[in-house]
């Protein structure tokens, strides 16, 4: 006999509210429904309402974890329609903080995952380290948070102290690599309960339009930093990691790997950042047009379409995040497992509510 | 990617233009379900359905496809609010041509379920045609 269990919109693995309504046979899950919409804000209605330079603030605040990938998406969809270039150094600050923002991201799942699993002490090993992350970005942008570092056509600040910087990452990769990635690859008890459980083939990730580490760990290789260089990407040496098993293990340490490779894109990018200008303009005249941007956020393609009609404020901005392609895939993910692993299974997908309801 | 060899399978008149976000294409006429069968058959991932208000109370689509980082976008017109669903091709488009019918009361017609996804259960379709009223002012 089949049962339905009603989980949320408040549930237990993540705070943030979405609902989930399981079918199940016993113990094993044979379906589940996701219902979203409890964050919905109505933000591509109010772009409407708002002028250029005011929409920047406005998509900061899509997203609390990865506010920078939106303001950074959103100027250059308007740089593209509007021809601007954008200094070398600008490039290269952009591609520091996107990375810093990316390891702040990828630490803060860490945690929480080892939180789901039961694994207290690395729960508390992530966040220590994630405090380092929030350090520095807090000391280039004067931020921990929305660090307000994109304008058009350049960043609103300079990165002034680069040896601390530098230091502060190569800190990060010492504990990352030494503490980090040794328990997340090797421990018994995160292989117990992560191999094998829920499974995404390669098939089902390209049907679905997965994203991002969740594609990744699926056997996809497609990263927009490589794929379709921006900012400095083509400049800066790094590798992308994937895995073929497409279970939550694969998806932990795709992400874990990606952690290494930002901290080697930062220190590659300190080391060479050219000077010279990096300001960009406060107003600017946008001419009647459409254009697209992407840009390759921690949990996959962020993409940005834009329409104008001349005036200052945009005739229209689609706003299309990794979660909104991700969260439909946690249902191939649950169809057969066990009920235990449904919060588990659902947070491997790095899921944000406030981005996929905008 | 041969462009030429797309435009045969999509079986339209017009012409790609190149930019540098990728080539684009504007064909009210398009069949969409044929654009997707093309698509899927040669490997491309939906990014996503950008939809805008046009004339005549009809909606313009641009569908956005993928191929290996190249970026195709297709852009068609809804005939009296409706056009067909590309979701029994493509499960990618569930969720996106549910949220374009929130936002823009667009009806794809060839799927079963077109439930609210971001808006309330009888909540009135078309957030954007609403122009911000409040929910029992609107129409």
């Amino acid at each position: 006999m089949s049962y339905t269990i009603p989980i949320g919109p408040y549930h237990p693995a993540l705070e943030e509210p979405y609902k989930i309504e399981i079918t199940c046979e016993g113990e094993q899950v044979r379906d589940a429904n996701l219902h979203i919409g409890f964050n919905f804000r109505g933000i591509e209605w109010l772009a409407r309402q708002r002028n250029y330079v005011q929409n920047i603030a406005l998509f900061e605040r899509v997203c609390g974890i990865c506010s920078n990938v939106h303001t950074l998406t959103y100027c250059m969809a308007v740089e593209r329609l509007a021809e601007i270039d954008v200094p070398p150094r600008a490039r290269y600050i952009r591609v520091v903080v996107a990375e810093l923002e990316r390891l702040h991201s990828h630490i803060l799942w860490a945690g929480i995952a080892a939180h789901i699993m039961g694994f207290q002490t690395l729960f508390m090993t992530c966040f220590s380290l994630r405090e380092l992350v929030m350090d520095l970005l807090e000391e280039i942008s004067g931020n921990r948070v929305n660090y307000a570092m994109n304008c058009f056509g350049g960043v609103n600040r300079d990165i002034q102290d680069v040896a601390n910087i530098m230091a502060g990452v190569q800190k990060f990769r010492l504990r990352l690599e030494n503490q980090l990635i040794p328990i997340f690859t090797t421990d018994p008890t995160v292989r117990a309960r992560c191999s094998g459980v829920g499974v995404m083939t390669k098939e089902q990730a390209i049907a679905w339009g997965a994203l991002g580490p969740t594609a990744r760990a699926s056997g996809l290789t497609q990263d927009i930093r490589k794929a379709v260089p921006y900012a400095a990407y083509d400049q800066l040496e790094f590798d992308i990691p994937y895995k073929t098993s497409g279970d939550v293990l694969a998806r932990i340490i795709v992400r874990v790997l990606e952690m290494v490779e930002s901290c080697r894109i930062i220190e590659h990018a300190l080391n060479t950042m050219p000077s010279g200008g990096w300001k960009g303009f406060v107003f600017l005249d946008v001419p009647p047009g459409e254009a697209v941007a992407r840009v390759e956020a921690p949990r996959g393609e962020v993409f940005y379409y834009l329409a104008s009609d001349g005036s200052d404020k945009p005739l229209r901005v689609k706003v299309r995040t990794p979660s909104f392609c991700n969260m439909p895939t946690v249902r191939l993910m649950l169809q057969g497992a066990s009920l235990a692993d449904v919060p588990l299974v659902q947070a491997s997908i790095d899921p944000c509510y406030s981005c996929t309801d905008r | 990617m041969n462009m030429k060899a797309i435009l045969s399978l999509l079986q339209t008149d017009q012409q790609f233009i190149q930019r540098t976000d990728g080539c684009w294409l504007e064909d009210p006429d398009l069949d969409v379900e044929r654009m997707t069968v093309c698509m899927v058959e040669m490997g491309a991932r939906l990014v996503t359905i950008s939809a805008m208000p046009a004339a005549d109370g009809e909606t313009r689509l641009v569908y956005h496809w993928d191929i290996e980082g190249n970026l195709i976008n297709l852009g068609t017109l809804t005939r009296e609010g409706v056009i067909p669903s590309i979701a029994p091709n493509c499960p990618a488009a569930d969720w996106i041509e549910r949220e374009v019918k929130d936002y823009f009361a667009v009806d794809f017609s060839g799927r079963e379920n077109l439930a609210p996804l971001v808006l309330r259960k009888g909540d009135h379709p078309g957030l954007f045609h609403w122009n911000g009223q409040l929910l029992e002012e609107k129409p």
